[in-house]
């Protein structure tokens, strides 16, 4: 590259020292400005965006005090904070290393319903309002978003990207080695989300360390009332704070 | 981590409003991008109002992601980068005496380098970052990952802030040659 200084590449250079963060406070807003009428430089902007984005690799993660989440809600609320919440985050942030590990394991959970929910709390925590659960086959392909409210224990269940194959039914799965076999909790092929009351014969803890699984049935669901199909999609509860 | 598709489908969410999905999207990003924020800002009080900001932005902007364009959690790094900047830059940062509580984490001898190789596009970018004469890859890197301005580039290399702008400017330019297809 030799013509350092034509104009194409002093917008280059412009936008790449942007990103690297080098730019002083009033040429980071001279170009904040000029970004949005220049797609030339927008453009160039995003593209050193992806160049560098690997170096966020090397920064590790730091501890986030607990209290943040609760101001976080409270902000995007505009309104009173709401009680308990920083408590919640706090069981939360353990819950969820627990449930890191398990993901690295998804696509052995996708490739068999036996499987051991090994990792439980060992002092009782304070318990959340809902959890969440995100079934998918692999990292490709997240399929449905699954939300319970732990109270009443109301489930929604959302498709994300989920495609039905006609003459098949998806079934939805609850998981959880004290109940032995998974248990049925409904065909789940509606293209909106749903909700359905089928938790309540499940305890807290049960729901709480439950692994939900989607397999595919004939239309209409598994006639034996076990999982007759192949597991296409699976997650892992998590909680979260509202 | 989650996947990005994950995070991706909570972010969809996100765009209406559904508050699980944020709570789930801020449980499994939270710690990396307060660990971006508070390297480039050194204090946990500022990082902590600076991280507070930046979910808000989330929040708000979760339809304007495009998973197209970039992975979500590039997305939101990149939102906080450009807050966490915008706040460093905004003042001069008052001096390291007047704060003991000021993080010593300027030095960079604690960034996971290695973790730069994770992914194609990572080991590409290791790979041309080792082709520029080390001093001048340590010093994006360091300007990235710790916010260092080019005065302090100018500091810690003992160069004049112009000499400084002129190496960034070609370090950059032969990165940019380097990763061009």
């Amino acid at each position: 590259m030799t013509q350092s200084m034509t104009g194409t590449d002093d917008i280059d250079g412009l936008a790449a020292e942007y990103v690297l963060g080098t730019l002083d406070a009033s040429e980071r807003a001279t170009v904040s400005a000029r970004r949005q009428r220049e797609p030339e430089l927008d453009t160039a902007i995003r593209s050193w965006q992806r160049r560098l984005a690997p170096l966020n690799n090397a920064i590790p993660e730091a501890a986030v005090p607990s209290s943040t989440w609760q101001k976080i809600e409270t902000r995007i609320t505009g309104a009173s904070s709401r009680p308990g919440g920083s408590a919640e985050v706090v069981d939360l942030r353990r819950r969820l290393k627990v449930w890191r590990t398990s993901a690295i394991t998804a696509s052995a959970i996708a490739a068999s319903l036996i499987l051991v929910v090994g990792v439980r709390e060992l002092t009782p925590q304070p318990k959340p309002k809902n959890l969440v659960a995100v079934l998918q086959k692999d990292a490709a392909s997240p399929a449905f978003l699954v939300t319970v409210n732990i109270e009443d224990r109301l489930m929604t269940v959302q498709p994300v990207a989920a495609k039905r194959e006609a003459g098949k039914s998806y079934e939805l799965w609850i998981v959880h080695d004290s109940l032995g076999a998974p248990k049925s909790l409904g065909i789940i092929d509606d293209a909106a989300a749903m909700q359905r009351p089928t938790l309540a014969a499940y305890k807290r803890d049960v729901i709480e360390g439950a692994t939900l699984a989607v397999s595919l049935e004939p239309e209409g669901g598994s006639p034996t009332g076990a999982p007759t199909g192949p597991v296409v999609f699976a997650g892992k509860m998590i909680e979260t704070s509202n | 981590m989650q996947t990005p598709q994950e995070i991706s489908s909570l972010l969809a969410l996100v765009a209406r409003k559904d508050r699980a999905a944020f709570g789930a999207v801020y449980q499994a990003t939270s710690a990396k991008l307060y660990g971006i924020v508070l390297r480039i800002l050194k204090r946990r009080d500022i990082a902590d109002e600076v991280l507070q900001e930046v979910y808000v932005k989330i929040w708000e902007r979760a339809a304007d992601f495009d998973p197209k364009m970039a992975s979500p959690i590039t997305w939101m790094a990149t939102i906080a980068r450009n807050r966490a900047l915008d706040e460093v830059r905004r003042k001069k940062p008052d001096s390291i005496e007047d704060h003991p509580e000021v993080l010593n984490i300027a030095s960079g001898e604690d960034l996971a380098i290695d973790e730069i190789l994770k992914g194609e596009d990572g080991k590409r970018l290791y790979d041309c970052l080792s082709r520029l004469e080390p001093d001048r890859a340590q010093m994006i890197v360091l300007a990235y990952c710790e916010g260092l301005s080019r005065e302090d580039l100018g500091t810690r290399y003992s160069q004049p802030v112009n000499t400084i702008k002129t190496w960034l400017r070609r370090s950059l330019l032969q990165l940019r040659t380097c990763l061009s297809p």
